[in-house]
């Protein structure tokens, strides 16, 4: 029966083609008409939205100061910062909320490569999925439904995103007087200040500690990395090249944060024994 | 040649014609532009359909904004932030050309999408077009990654900080991960030469392959032609053909285009 099939669709095409030859128009001046307004049009959103973004911009429209289309320029990047709230550009938004909704440590993966993947192969498949010649929408059901749902979905998780007030790091941070309690550190304020880098840069997304975070193949579980005594200088020059250290490992390097932030991670996870609970 | 007198007028078009005639002779490019400008279109093709020119006008703004960018952007951390601000504040026109760049993107992006929805709706990716759509599908993966490679560029808190959690997110892809993570860090963490890395990416690598791509991808379009809107009462070859008569009651394209076949 697939031969009948690509027979069928072949002669669909050729008598398409015949046809546009017969019939149609030619794409200049007709079509080309068109999309000539259109391009005009979009470059003139462009130019309009780069003159709201300037003007609406209080002060004399230079400043660091959100406008309604957000700032013009934030401060200076500076890697030690700990209290930054991540943020992607707004069309990211749905992947980053998409995280959020995975938190379990096991699941977290699925969050962020599995479901992006998986629709992206889909993404790409759907002519090979969807086989039948028929284009008339109300014969579509699947295909409506289907699109209604990528729509919705998307929307919503970029509504999410949008609105959402803490990032996974904020959220973290608030664990931080638990922790504290539950491993024994609580007057100690360089373990303090390093559990907090610990939540805000990135160590949860592969790393368990205290039952949070994710479970990357290969990241060890460091509710209780204080308790083999490896000592302050060997966290911090791991934390510079891990590889180094550990040879194979495929943590990525925190040199970037500063010898003063790396000693205060290194007094954090010296002084996580264990969760006492 | 010389047996008959060219006039004055006939004379002064030759010389204009010269040049064109030189090129044509030696590409054809002339041929190949009347083809593309008057090939035939569906006689009922609609303004949803103009979404696709619209994106490429979108990337063409990209492209232009962009270099103007590059020729005063200096990707090193000391010198990136200053000089956004440099071209924000002091340049002519410096505001405009940024603003329509950073909201370009953003444009760019909804287009794509909007594109893709009207391909998906209407059907077109179907027989023969099932490569356009894959073409379309890395051209809005591409355009995502632009997205990502060009927020970093200002070097402030925002994109600074999106980009060390995108990089980690890359980062715990399942075995490739840390690689795609180191590559894109030119390194084992953020340092100087990620923001150069990004540059060269955002400026080279990818707008060279999406250049590529929508070559491609407008080939594909010319070679299969414009598909009509699927309510179209015009689209052709509706309904199976029986003894060379359709045997839907549609009217139409398809009944002209069978006619005199047998």
């Amino acid at each position: 029966m697939a031969s009948d099939r690509i027979v069928e669709r072949r002669r669909v095409f050729q008598q398409y083609k015949a046809d546009v030859k017969e019939r149609g128009k030619p794409f200049y001046p007709y079509a080309m008409f068109h999309d000539t307004i259109m391009s005009l049009v979009v470059v003139a959103v462009i130019i309009g939205l780069a003159i709201v973004w300037k003007y609406s911009t209080p002060g004399s429209h230079t400043g660091t100061e959100a406008g309604w289309l957000g700032k013009l320029l934030d401060a200076p990047a500076d890697p030690g910062t700990i209290n930054f709230v991540p943020r992607p550009d707004w069309y990211f938004y749905f992947l980053f909320y998409l995280l959020r909704i995975f938190k379990w440590p096991e699941t977290v993966i699925l969050g962020t490569i599995g479901i992006p993947t998986i629709c992206l192969v889909l993404l790409l498949a759907i002519p090979f999925i969807d086989l039948r010649a028929e284009r008339r929408l109300s014969r579509r059901p699947v295909a409506i439904i289907a699109s209604i749902l990528v729509v919705l979905s998307m929307g919503v998780l970029t509504y999410k995103g949008a609105t959402a007030k803490e990032a996974l790091g904020s959220e973290l941070v608030a664990k931080i007087p638990s922790w504290a309690a539950s491993e024994g550190f609580t007057g100690n304020q360089k373990a303090i200040a390093g559990a907090k880098l610990f939540a805000v840069s990135g160590c949860l997304n592969c790393h368990t500690y205290n039952g949070v975070g994710g479970a990357f193949p290969g990241a060890p579980n460091l509710t209780a990395e204080g308790a083999k005594n490896k000592g302050i200088a060997f966290q911090i020059d791991h934390l510079k090249c891990p590889a180094c250290k550990t040879p194979g490992s495929p943590m990525p390097s925190f040199q970037g944060l500063g010898q003063q932030n790396l000693t205060a991670l290194a007094n954090f996870l010296e002084a996580s024994k264990g969760s006492k609970k | 040649m010389a047996a008959t007198k060219l006039t004055r007028s006939q004379q002064i078009q030759q010389t204009i014609l010269y040049p064109i005639d030189w090129l044509e002779e030696r590409s054809g490019i002339v041929g190949g532009i009347k083809y593309f400008l008057f090939r035939k279109v569906p006689g009922d093709t609609n303004w949803f359909q103009t979404l696709g020119a619209a994106t490429l006008t979108a990337f063409i703004v990209q492209a232009l904004t962009g270099t103007i960018l590059a020729m005063y952007y200096k990707p090193d951390p000391n010198g990136a932030y200053s000089s956004i601000q440099h071209i924000t504040n002091d340049l002519f026109a410096g505001w405009l050309v940024r603003g329509m760049h950073r909201w370009g993107a953003s444009v760019f992006i909804i287009l794509m999408f909007m594109h893709m929805g009207r391909v998906f709706l209407f059907g077109a990716y179907k027989y023969p077009r099932e490569l356009n759509w894959i073409i379309g599908v890395l051209l809005l993966t591409m355009g995502l990654g632009e997205g990502f490679t060009g927020y970093l560029l200002p070097w402030d808190q925002t994109s600074y900080w999106a980009t060390v959690v995108g990089i980690n997110i890359n980062g715990t892809a399942p075995f490739l991960g840390p690689f795609l993570a180191q590559f894109l860090q030119g390194g084992t963490y953020i340092n100087a030469d990620t923001l150069s890395r990004f540059y060269a990416i955002h400026m080279l690598l990818i707008p060279g392959a999406i250049f590529a791509l929508i070559g491609l991808h407008l080939y594909l379009v010319v070679r299969l032609g414009v598909t009509s809107p699927p309510w179209s009462k015009e689209a052709a070859g509706k309904g199976p053909i029986t003894n060379g008569k359709v045997t839907t009651g549609r009217r139409g394209l398809s009944r002209f285009g069978t006619r005199g076949r047998r």
